[in-house]
């Protein structure tokens, strides 16, 4: 017997065929879907509307440095792993305004940017992503200070998550116990089925979306397939990463010959700190108009390798790539533990991907675990 | 043991030749390739380097301005000396600038022979001191920045 | 609309990143290219309000220039004359260095850690300061002043490039007078300068306290605090004795733009002032 809307922590089942009344609901609730799509040979995030805009039969090939898409015959709308976008740019935008000063003689007129994205629904979020967003959560939110747009552009986001049923051969979200299913933090979480979702309703927000959808309950038959998509899952991650001795293996480690060996092959490009979704430094840009009455100051990505980050007055702190490179991997993987009680990686290996040197951060950990030979 | 290789160094000179023989008995000759860091500045300061061929550049890192080489040690020049004075902390990096062979001999030993053995203990201070004098001269001059113009 | 969804409408709570305008109440020169400059809010609730403790630092905003984090220099038991001691260095303090009594700075803060007044009570305090770094030692000596029986001998080693480079001096006898022993010294004198000439570091052996009673407190250059550590822990001071306050490129100051990271400590939160034992695995390492 169908009640209209499936309780909190349900899990029903949903038709492919109405997937299209999932985007419609939320729509009409005044939500933008932002979701993945095919682009200049790439899955990007952007603005969606329609389900067939999504990446229906692609399929993704990923290595070192490396990043390839292939169209196969298939219903699968998700059979691939993650991309260079991620979600931060929506919440951690890339540029944004922070405020305007108007200045008649003694007299400022300061004007925050208060303007909101509005209510905007993530398609498809990876798990990894998942945690990558409460990380950033952790960042921007619930530490000593508070950034107004990242937390009121956050409390607008409806997370539709999909549980991986095809990582890349660069993930490794088992060793850093983020993937390749979603827990938490999601209002829907969808396992795909070669013609249905089995969907775990994570909130009522959830719950109300799924209003006439056809929805039904999940049978145990559908449950041991979604299981077993992400067993499967599970099996074609070979990447393994030891973490037990972080953060002191790389503390213990800081002149190891290894940060030489890295340094000749990267090029510090920061391509890594751009696709990584955990990654937040920023820095700020000022400007005014001709008269220099009307001043504005803008917020944009920054990157601990651009050779500008360290530099101070008289000099610069991390003036070789070396610092740099060494500087990245051990905020990375060892201080934001300190920092934050927790990994700053999510392992869904975004930063092997799109190295164009394809440095791989997991082997250069291994390499610097290895004792150095006298 | 490997055979006493003899130099015209101040260090080595100086020392009496039964002092000599204590001090190079367990002496070890090492060798550098050009960028090897040999020392970091704040390492503990283990052993007293005597060079045989070769260059070392002592470099102290000044953030945020970076690295200032302060000094050069050539063919029978001594450096690292704090590994023969309390608290053996080094004070600035050696990089060997060039391929480099030089002989290190265990500071904690020597100390301790020197200890032991008070004539010969005073024999390394004496001589030690002179080294130490003479590169504090050189640094006074190079503070005065003599060749300033105006 | 159902009431699962967040309201669309909701005021955004206040940015970190907004200025409060302060007024140039006036401005000393204190050496070659430096002067302090105090301040005071223009909104006077922001003024009463505002309270800070010795080390802090507030970030002084030039409208389309941009941003410099200067330690507050003043005394912390008036709040509502801000002193900051700034040397022109950069363009930002260049332009704040053309401005006049009467102009206006954008101000917010303050932000980071204290020095360790209360671990300091009942202790001989041994500050030991180079160039521009007593600046932010300098609340400490006027706290110590308003409450000079609170603490043991309370010892100042300063030191400067030359005689001219020196700040405060105008200060010293007053200090000395009321309990606070001031050994100036100059890496390079000239034929007027009667005092020291020295590196700070070898001010120590001009002192002798009780290692176990003092906590050593300083600011400088990184290359000279790493020599008053060498001196200090050779008189068998604590590691968690000795308090350095250390300076990274800041383009927020409130934990955002990862700028200021120095291990895992950010200089703008865990920072200005750091224990030694806390710093001691990456203090004094190259290019870090």
């Amino acid at each position: 017997m169908a009640e209209s809307l499936p309780r909190v922590s349900a899990r029903v089942l949903l038709p492919k065929a109405s997937f299209q009344r999932v985007f419609d609901n939320l729509q009409a609730a005044g939500f933008t879907l932002l979701g993945p799509t095919v682009r200049d040979s790439a899955i990007v995030l952007e603005e969606i509307t329609r389900v067939e805009e999504l990446p229906l039969g692609w399929c993704d090939e990923q290595a070192p440095g490396k990043y390839r898409l292939e169209k196969k015959r298939g219903s699968r709308y998700f059979d691939y792993g993650v991309s260079s976008h991620s979600w931060k740019q929506f919440l951690f935008p890339p540029r944004r305004k922070l405020f305007s000063i108007e200045k008649h003689a003694s007299q400022w007129t300061i004007k925050p940017n208060e303007n909101g994205p509005g209510r905007r629904a993530f398609i498809g979020v990876r798990p990894c992503d998942l945690n990558a967003i409460s990380i950033q959560d952790h960042v921007f939110v619930t530490g000593e200070f508070r950034d107004p747009h990242y937390s009121h552009a956050r409390e607008q986001i409806f997370v539709l998550a999909v549980n991986c049923s095809r990582p890349s051969s660069n993930c490794f979200c088992t060793s850093m116990k983020t993937g390749p299913r979603a827990t938490s933090g999601f209002d829907l979480a969808l396992t795909e089925l070669p013609e249905h979702f089995v969907v775990e309703i994570g909130s009522e927000a959830g719950s109300e979306i799924m209003r006439d959808t056809g929805w039904q309950l999940a049978t145990a038959f559908d449950l041991g397939r979604a299981a077993q998509v992400t067993e499967q899952a599970e099996e074609r991650i070979d990447r393994e990463v030891r973490t037990d001795d972080l953060p002191q293996v790389l503390y213990d480690n800081l002149e190891h010959p290894r940060w030489d060996e890295v340094a000749t092959r990267c090029l510090s490009c920061t391509n890594c700190t751009l696709v990584c979704p955990t990654c937040f430094c920023s820095t700020v840009e000022d400007s005014c108009d001709l008269r220099a009455t009307v001043s504005e100051r803008t917020r944009v990505w920054d990157s601990c390798f651009t050779l500008d980050f360290s530099r101070v007055h008289g000099g610069n702190n991390r003036p070789s790539i070396r610092a740099r490179y060494r500087q990245w991997l051990t905020h990375k993987l060892a201080s934001w533990i300190d920092q934050f009680g927790f990994s700053g990686c999510v392992g869904c290996g975004r930063c092997i991907t799109w190295c164009p040197v394809g440095i791989d951060l997991t082997e250069e950990l291994q390499a610097i675990r290895t004792k150095a030979t006298p | 043991m490997a055979e006493q290789p003899i130099y015209d160094g101040r260090f080595v000179a100086e020392l009496s030749p039964r002092a000599q023989e204590k001090v190079f008995a367990e002496a070890e000759m090492i060798q550098d390739n050009a960028g090897t860091i040999i020392f970091r500045a704040g390492d503990h300061s283990q052993y007293p380097f005597i060079i045989k061929s070769g260059q070392v550049v002592l470099e102290i890192s000044v953030p945020p301005k970076g690295r200032r080489s302060i000094l050069t040690a050539g063919p029978g020049e001594l450096f690292s000396w704090s590994a023969l004075v309390e608290p053996r902390v080094e004070n600035a990096s050696a990089r060997a600038s060039v391929d480099t062979e030089a002989l290190r001999v265990d500071g904690e030993t020597l100390m301790k022979l020197c200890e032991e053995d008070s004539s010969l203990g005073f024999e390394v201070r004496r001589t030690l001191a002179k080294v130490i004098s003479s590169r504090l001269i050189a640094t006074r001059l190079q503070f005065l920045d003599v060749f300033q113009v105006g | 609309m159902s009431v699962a969804f967040t309201p669309m409408e909701t005021r955004l709570p206040l940015d970190p990143m907004l200025p409060q305008p302060a007024v140039i109440q006036a401005i000393q020169p204190e050496a070659a290219g430096i002067s302090t400059f105090t301040l005071k809010f223009s909104d006077p609730a922001e003024a009463a309000a505002y309270r800070f403790q010795p080390g802090q630092f507030n970030m002084l905003y030039l409208p389309g220039f941009g941003e410099v984090a200067i330690s507050l220099s003043s005394d912390p038991n008036e709040p509502g004359r801000l002193g900051h001691t700034i040397r022109y260095a950069g363009s930002v303090t260049r332009a704040i260095g053309r401005l006049k009594v009467g102009d206006v700075i954008g101000v917010r803060g303050p932000y980071g850690s204290a020095w360790p007044m209360e671990a300091g009570l009942g202790k001989n305090l041994v500050l030991v300061a180079g160039g521009i770094g007593l600046a932010p030692l300098r609340p400490v000596i006027l706290a110590v002043l308003r409450e000079r029986q609170a603490f043991q001998r309370v010892v100042l080693l300063y030191g400067a490039r030359t005689p001219a480079d020196l700040l405060y001096t105008a200060e010293f006898a007053s200090w000395q007078e009321h309990g606070i022993e001031v050994h100036p010294t100059v890496d390079i004198g000239n034929e007027s300068w009667r005092g020291l000439v020295g590196v700070v570091p070898q001010l120590f052996y001009r002192i002798r306290v009780d290692a176990k009673q003092t906590l050593v407190l300083t600011c400088g250059p990184e290359i000279m605090m790493r020599f008053v550590i060498y001196e200090a822990l050779a008189r068998r001071i604590a590691k968690d004795s000795i308090f350095v306050s250390m300076e990274r490129n800041m383009k927020c100051a409130v934990g955002f733009c990862g700028h200021c990271q120095f291990g895992p400590s950010f200089i703008c939160k865990q920072g200005p002032v750091l224990k030694f034992s806390a710093l001691e695995p990456f203090f004094g390492r190259e290019d870090f």
